[in-house]
């Protein structure tokens, strides 16, 4: 028994010792990517999409695994990642604006600083949508109803980035608009095309399979998305409005310089692959990276921006 | 669009593809049949494996696994009034009586020839009509959503049973446990008591695991009978291909049941139970003799078996054509579809008809299937737990609710909710409290609060917004009809006992 402490003490002394050149080797046991949606959803898609090139950037014969967590619309599983050791060897998908919003309109165990910025990979920009049928099919008619009389307006949720959106919509162009928020982008779409509603805003991935059943008026970007490059952009038309759904990954605070250094390089390799740009493409998911500083700086705005619309009118 | 279906059926047809679908089906109907596990859960658990596989051997053993265990939920629910899914609960109403007098065999082999009819009727719906369909699905926005809501509830009525009051509490009971978890539409908090695990609201699983699976397994536990086989030497039966000649006299509970399970699906959110619990009113409401209705009436079994799988494939329109499912099995499908980039949509038949195509023949032959597998092999397999002692059947069941209660989020939380669930269901029990509108009321209630509340915002909170359309009107006619055609015939039954 005596012997058997002395090498498991030796062992730990050793392991001691070897922390540095350990670090460099990263990865060196199984890496766990917490995935806050049950799967099959598109932030799950997303996350199983990338695993296989995390793996091959990462080299040492990485392993990378997703663990589905849902509950609490991402909250559950954001909370585990906040609450892991720092090591890189548990990360997680992190969605904007709901990450954020969440600290304002719960008791959240997570804030901005909970988290190591690793890599955005995905932002799906607003659009607005009326059914094919409805005569306003441009900004300026839409603006001008909404003057005349309150628009009801079909969304996913209140405190999502559909909600701050139409909250932008009504700063820049006036007007009077109703928020409708249907538990999910395909029932706000669909009540859209039956026409139970005026117009819809959603995602420009959650459109591109119903070009001939929606008018497009509008995408809230700087220049026109490759996804669907006929639409033009709210500013070519004269109004300021941007605004985007974004899904990336973070670590928790306190992540070793090394590691994420070593992460943030295999998110920027997988994105710079041709191939996952294609796969990304055709499964419509529009793709923009930001790493590190600049993801937290994207993080800092929307949570800014959540911020102001929680003052003005808050949700809940 | 023909044209199409023809030429996805060479690919469906490979081997690999045909096993996929038989391997579904008994995957399907071994975990619809155990308790505690449902179709749900197990095509959740698939998906992350299907990542790398074929799409089509993929889509088709989730097309097998919700066929088969939409008639598997029927065995447990027959042979111990446990149904083993949501959409199970109707057929033991007269399942049970009927496996009680000995007649358990010819129980099951109506379940699954009436599974296997509605689940074609399904298919060839889903294959023929899909796109005409969508624009129906199209018609029914919130305020019309509502409306089926409270028709719904009508049927809650003959669910009360003999005690109107017991009955109210159950279904008021119901709807209490649907108002958990967040506001859908504001997101606040309700009776949470700041646990995460409950922002979603309470699974209908762990409500029905606890309720209908807890109690009667303790009810085994309690009794102290030694090795008993009476009852599965009753459960010899006939081969089921010459059961079925005799079961040609329920055609037109088929067909009726049939169209209320294909129409039931085509409405987002309203599922399985609901077109099983409609169907068997209609088919009581039809029949010759509704008072052997609950004792045992094989008819029952088959409205209910019939329209649970009936549901299956058209709950796939709305999701394939516009991305909202009809069912909880089928919004996980649809995580099954995505994970292969296959986003829903019209497009999507346009993009990829083999697959899409392919998808529906795939449940066509799951359906077919089930009278083979289920019948024959399945059915007499299950029949042998009869054989087993009590107590260890009651100890199994035990093990497998608790297995499948956490596997649904991977939390003991849901499993302690399930045994909260169960102390409550074994009172119920006890004290004579009916279970189903207990499960009405939790899959009802928060469907018709969502959509009334969503109705009067998009009317400005006008109230009368909600009778604006003229599917709304029609709903609400065929409601004040199902309500009132029983009270308007016991007063004239009245009128004309005092005349006479």
């Amino acid at each position: 028994m005596h012997a058997k402490m002395t090498s498991k003490m030796a062992a730990f002394l050793l392991s001691g010792l070897m922390v540095t050149p350990a670090l460099a080797d990263f990865p060196e046991k199984r890496i766990e990517i917490v995935v806050g949606y049950a799967a099959g959803g598109g932030t799950d898609v997303l996350a199983r999409t990338i695993a296989p090139y995390l793996e091959e950037y990462l080299g040492n014969n990485a392993s990378v695994v997703i663990k589905n967590m849902p509950g609490a619309s991402g909250q559950i599983g954001v909370t585990e990642v906040a609450q892991a050791a720092p090591d890189g060897y548990t990360i997680g998908t992190y969605n904007l604006p709901g990450m954020m919003a969440r600290t304002l309109d719960r008791e959240a165990a997570f804030d901005a600083d909970s988290f190591t910025y690793l890599a955005n990979v995905v932002d799906d920009p607003n659009v607005i949508v009326t059914p094919k049928s409805s005569a306003i099919d441009t900004m300026d008619k839409l603006v001008d109803a909404a003057r005349e009389g309150a628009v009801t307006v079909s969304m996913s949720s209140l405190g999502g980035d559909d909600h701050f959106f139409l909250m932008n919509v009504a700063d820049v162009t006036g007007g009077e608009y109703t928020p409708v928020p249907f538990s999910g982008s395909a029932p706000a779409r669909s009540a859209l095309m039956g026409g139970h509603v005026t117009m819809g805003i959603v995602n420009i991935s959650e459109v591109i399979n119903f070009r001939d059943e929606l008018n497009v008026l509008g995408i809230a970007t700087q220049e026109r998305s490759p996804l669907a490059d006929d639409v033009p952009t709210f500013a070519e038309q004269g109004y300021e409005l941007y605004n985007s759904a974004l899904r990336g990954f973070v670590a928790p605070a306190g992540l070793p310089d090394e590691v994420e250094a070593a992460l943030i390089s295999a998110f920027q390799q997988t994105y710079d692959d041709p191939e996952f740009q294609d796969v990304m493409l055709r499964t419509g998911n529009p793709i923009e990276l930001a790493v590190g500083e600049d993801f937290r700086r994207l993080n800092d705005e929307q949570l800014e921006l959540a911020e102001r619309v929680w003052e003005i009118s808050p949700w809940k | 669009m023909y044209a199409s279906l023809i030429d996805a059926l060479p690919e469906v047809l490979s081997w690999m593809n045909l096993a996929a679908v038989v391997v579904g089906v008994i995957a399907g109907i071994c975990v619809g049949a155990l308790p505690g596990l449902s179709a749900t859960m197990a095509i959740s658990v698939l998906i992350p494996f299907t990542f790398g596989m074929d799409p089509l051997v993929a889509l088709g053993m989730m097309a097998g696994i919700y066929n088969g265990a939409m008639y598997g939920g029927s065995i447990p629910a027959i042979l111990l009034r446990i149904p083993g899914t949501p959409a199970a609960v109707a057929t033991s109403f007269d399942g049970y009586p009927m496996a009680q007098q000995g007649k358990g065999g010819y129980a099951l082999q109506v379940a699954v020839v009436s599974s296997a009819i509605g689940g074609v009727a399904s298919a060839l719906v889903l294959m023929l009509l899909a796109p005409p369909l969508a624009k129906v699905t199209l018609l029914f926005g919130p305020a019309e959503i509502f409306w089926v809501a409270v028709f719904g509830m009508s049927a809650i009525v003959f669910l009360l049973g003999g005690d109107i009051l017991k009955g109210l509490i159950s279904a008021c009971f119901g709807i209490f446990v649907s108002l958990v978890g967040a506001d859908t539409i504001t997101g606040y908090d309700r009776y949470t008591f700041g646990h995460l695990e409950l922002l979603d609201g309470i699974n209908i699983v762990v409500l029905l695991v606890g309720l209908y699976a807890l109690p009667p397994a303790i009810a085994l536990l309690e009794e102290k009978k030694e090795l008993d086989t009476s009852n599965a030497g009753k459960l010899n039966t006939v081969s089921i291909w010459k059961a079925i000649p005799g079961m040609l006299q329920y055609w037109k509970t088929w067909l009726r049941s049939s169209v209320i399970g294909v129409f039931i699906g085509i409405l987002p959110g309203a599922g399985g139970s609901m077109a099983a619990f409609l169907s068997y009113n209609e088919a009581k409401r039809a029949s010759r003799h509704p008072e052997r209705w609950g004792e045992g009436e094989p008819e029952g079994v088959a409205a209910a078996e019939t329209s649970n799988n009936a549901d299956t494939a058209s709950a796939l329109i709305p999701a394939l054509t516009l991305g909202i499912p009809g069912t909880a099995v089928a919004a996980v499908m649809l995580g099954g579809l995505l994970i292969h980039g296959l986003q829903p949509g019209p497009m999507l038949f346009r993009d990829n008809p083999d697959i899409v195509f392919g998808f529906m023949w795939q449940f066509l032959f799951a359906a077919i299937l089930l009278i083979a597998l289920g019948g024959s092999f399945a059915t007499n397999s299950f029949a042998q737990v009869l054989r087993l002692p009590r107590p260890l059947l009651g100890a199994i069941i035990i093990a497998l609710v608790f297995v499948g209660v956490y596997s649904i989020n991977g939390r003991m939380f849901d499993v302690y909710l399930m045994l909260g669930f169960g102390f409550i269901g074994y009172f119920m029990d006890k004290l004579k409290f009916p279970l189903p509108p207990v499960v009405l009321g939790l899959i009802l209630g928060g469907f018709a609060e969502q959509n009334l509340r969503l109705a009067l915002r998009i009317g400005g909170g006008d109230v009368m917004a909600l009778a604006a359309s003229n599917t709304a009107k029609v709903i609400i006619v065929l409601t004040l009809f199902i309500i009132l055609t029983p009270i308007i015939s016991r007063l004239l039954r009245m009128r004309k006992a005092r005349n006479a």
